[in-house]
């Protein structure tokens, strides 16, 4: 969502603007400067998101008014539909399994982003000390799982996580038993975290870099002269200038992580006794029985995820963009 | 010059769009074609290769015998069926004949998702089923489903060598629970497990009904279908059973496949399967050495009794959907396939290696005469001691034997105690009860 937010404050209509520079400048003598039309014109800017808006509308705004109007309902494709007001919203909040799923998203969460911000960030940092061709060998390398889809990922980490598997026969070295990664309800997730981890890692660590190379050098000359170590340069230095991209990445990060579907579907089905069962899995394994309860169940629990969502991600937004983002 | 540009672009941009939208709009359902053909849509749920290479055979077969129907057969795998219906379902676009489990029937008639079939069929095709299966696809009188199939959910296989390497007798297999544990901790040698059986919540949820019945002699619900009752003592041995079998370590801690899957068992893996009917066929088929090597037998009672239910009949049968606009053309397809020529079934059950079991009697007859059936070293054992006692699915929502299940998977790997687990089962049983307004809704059968 952030993207579709305005990169800076929206200007006024540039016709304003130009009919008093023109005066201005007619004043004192200096040649008009000319602004081509079709770039002054409201219009045009229209006309360059109207493919977007359009296409929001019809999958996204109108999917989801629809989607609340139905949520009133218990749907049929048989029968009629009976009108049951909010009956449908009480079943799903006072269901226990829809706060655990909510509760496995929460720690699912909190598992992968700070871990693999941590990560990216140290790994950034090393990629910036290398030189040009090591860096651009790096740089493709760390971007390699990112492109690899979730369920490669996913059934990839199931073998490895196998009995026999590579995991535990690392452990076998370490002469530890061979654990259950997936069966046992304590370690599913953490389990799972691994792979959503390394999956995102690529994206985050070529942001962080941008945002790393952004920082002027003189900063840290002048902090190295003052005798500041590697960890104060960071607190100091690196961490408040990079604060904007710290920001996009923890709020895309949890949002992404929260809604997780295919590494649970994929590797456990909702996981030992639903230890797995992130929100999303909840509504999909919800949708899947043939009855209209369960259909309008997971209409319901999927518009009150968005809710949910949404909450959390302003929630966020307020605690940690607390003064304005401002240009380094 | 620049406004009509503009305009223009606009809307061209606007037709893209739309175009786009209305691209993933594609035709499907069955109807009527140009030439007065019926186009009969039939969506065959995947099961193991030699069903969909017999389904082609056949559908090729009905559509080249005749001109007034068409049958366009698309397979789709089990784990996306559920999902996959119900958005054909919201959009209009369901299959006109699909395959649908006995279990799922009742569910679908309280829905008015079935065409009853009585006016469809003639009478000689719903009286040749045989009697206890009928009951699975009649309600309030009538017929919803034309049966196919019976496959018993759970039976044990064992391999003989492994067993008499172990100091076991092959010719007596374990009869009673704590046998069967005993049986397993003297067969788990290495990496090769003693055992296995189903041992997540999905799985358990329907392939412990058997055992449910074993322990209980009922499902954790009453007859009217009006309380919960998971929390008798004896689904409390049932899940202390579960739970022996996994913290013993007798069976494989991370199963690679579901329960139904028999691989395990064909591969080496384990020396005792607890699996359904059609694994004898998938051992035929993918496993052959095997079945030199294997004997089933019925799953061991929990006290020794043999005349209790150890298994459920599951099974598949064909439906026609209740919006289908080329209804008579689908039971034309049904007629053919199921209901007709005896040897058209006859053939099916072959094919399965004789791991499926008949529901009609006319089939039976067929089937006595052929010299493979009656040397088939497995059949005889399933049918007389595992069919014979084996019980109808429930027709309950799945919600309450997934809570059933969750609850057995929870006790197995110690996430809660027995008692908390089953009693986590009564309060989740009870709150679908409640609100799916299930009191009283039972099917009398």
């Amino acid at each position: 969502m952030s993207v579709l937010e305005p990169m800076g404050e929206v200007g006024p209509p540039i016709e304003v603007g130009a009919v008093a520079t023109s005066s201005r400048r007619e004043r004192s003598g200096k040649p008009k400067k000319r602004v081509s039309k079709h770039l002054r014109d409201n219009r045009t800017a229209y006309l360059m998101i109207a493919p977007m808006v359009i296409l929001l509308s019809v999958f996204v705004i109108w999917p989801l008014i629809y989607a609340i109007y139905l949520s009133g309902f218990e749907i049929s494709f048989y029968k009629d539909p009976t009108f049951v007001g909010l009956q449908f919203y009480q079943y799903v909040l006072e269901d226990p399994r829809f706060w655990k799923s909510l509760g496995v998203g929460l720690y699912f969460a909190i598992l992968v982003v700070p871990l693999g911000m941590v990560i990216s960030l140290l790994i950034a940092s090393f990629i910036k000390t290398l030189s040009r061709r090591v860096a651009s060998y790096m740089k493709t390398t760390i971007y390699v799982p990112a492109v690899v889809s979730t369920v490669v990922a996913s059934v990839l980490f199931v073998f490895i996580y196998q009995d026999q598997g590579v995991a535990n026969w690392f452990l076998s070295f370490l002469n530890l038993g061979p654990i259950a990664w997936l069966n046992d309800p304590a370690i599913a997730l953490p389990a799972i975290a691994v792979p959503a981890i390394w999956l995102g890692l690529g994206i985050t660590t070529l942001i962080m870099l941008a945002g790393l190379l952004d920082i002027p050098e003189s900063y840290y000359e002048a902090a190295e002269l003052e005798g500041a170590g590697f960890f104060k340069r960071t607190w100091y230095i690196t961490l408040p200038l990079l604060k904007n991209i710290l920001l996009y990445l923890f709020v895309t990060g949890f949002v992404a992580a929260l809604q997780m579907l295919d590494l649970p579907l994929v590797m456990t089905n909702g996981g030992p006794v639903g230890a797995t069962t992130t929100p999303n899995l909840f509504i999909f394994n919800a949708f899947r029985d043939g009855t209209p309860y369960s259909t309008s169940f997971s209409l319901t629990a999927a518009l009150l995820l968005f809710a949910v969502l949404g909450s959390i991600s302003a929630i966020v937004f307020r605690l940690i963009n607390s003064d304005k983002a401002v240009d380094g | 010059m620049h406004k009509r540009h503009s305009k223009f672009v606009l809307g061209v941009a606007a037709l893209v769009t739309a175009g786009l939208a209305l691209a993933g709009c594609s035709g499907g359902g069955g109807g009527t074609s140009e030439d007065g053909k019926s186009e009969v849509v039939f969506w065959q749920q995947q099961f193991e290769p030699y069903q969909q290479t017999w389904f082609k055979k056949y559908v090729d077969k009905f559509n080249s015998s005749q001109d007034k129907v068409h049958v366009t057969l698309q397979v789709v795998p089990g784990d996306a069926w559920a999902q996959k219906l119900k958005t054909a379902q919201a959009a209009g676009k369901q299959p006109d004949v699909a395959t649908t489990n006995y279990g799922g029937i009742a569910a679908g008639v309280v829905n008015g998702a079935f065409a009853p079939l009585d006016d469809l069929l003639p009478a000689e095709s719903f009286s040749d089923i045989k009697e206890n299966v009928a009951s699975f696809v009649t309600i309030d009188g009538k017929h919803y489903a034309y049966p196919m199939l019976v496959e018993p959910s759970t039976v044990l296989y064992y391999r003989t060598d492994l067993v008499e390497a172990a100091g076991l007798d092959p010719n007596s297999p374990p009869k009673t629970w704590d046998e069967l544990l005993d049986w397993s901790a003297k067969l788990t040698q290495g990496d090769v497990k003693g055992m296995t059986i189903a041992s997540v919540g999905g799985d358990l949820g329907w392939s412990s009904w058997g055992l449910q019945y074993n322990a209980c002699g009922h499902l954790p619900i009453s007859d009217d279908w009006s309380k919960a009752e998971a929390t008798d003592p004896c689904f409390a041995k049932l899940a202390e059973f579960y739970k022996a079998l996994y913290q013993g370590g007798y069976i494989p801690q991370q199963p690679k496949v579901g329960y139904a899957d028999g691989a395990p068992y064909g591969g080496g893996e384990v020396a005792m399967m607890a699996g359904g009917s059609w694994v004898v066929g998938q051992l035929k088929n993918d496993f052959p050495d095997m079945v030199a090597k294997t004997m089933v037998a019925p799953f061991p009672s929990i006290d020794g009794d043999p005349t209790k239910t150890t298994a459920t009949l599951g099974g598949w049968t064909l439906t026609v959907d209740s919006k289908s606009k080329v209804k008579e053309g689908a039971a034309a397809f049904i007629q053919y396939l199921l209901a007709g020529d005896p040897a058209v079934m006859a053939d099916f059950f072959k094919t399965s290696g004789f791991s499926k079991y008949t529901v009609r009697t006319s089939v039976d007859e067929a089937l006595a005469s052929d010299p493979e059936a009656s040397a088939d070293p497995f059949m005889k054992i399933i049918s007389e001691q595992v069919v014979a006692h084996g019980k109808s699915e429930p027709g309950y929502p799945w919600d309450i034997s997934f809570a059933m299940g969750t609850a057995i998977e929870s006790a197995m790997k110690n996430a809660a105690s027995v008692e908390d687990s089953l009693k986590t089962a009564d309060a989740a049983i009870n709150d679908v009860i409640e609100k799916q307004k299930l009191a009283g809704t039972a099917p009398q059968q």
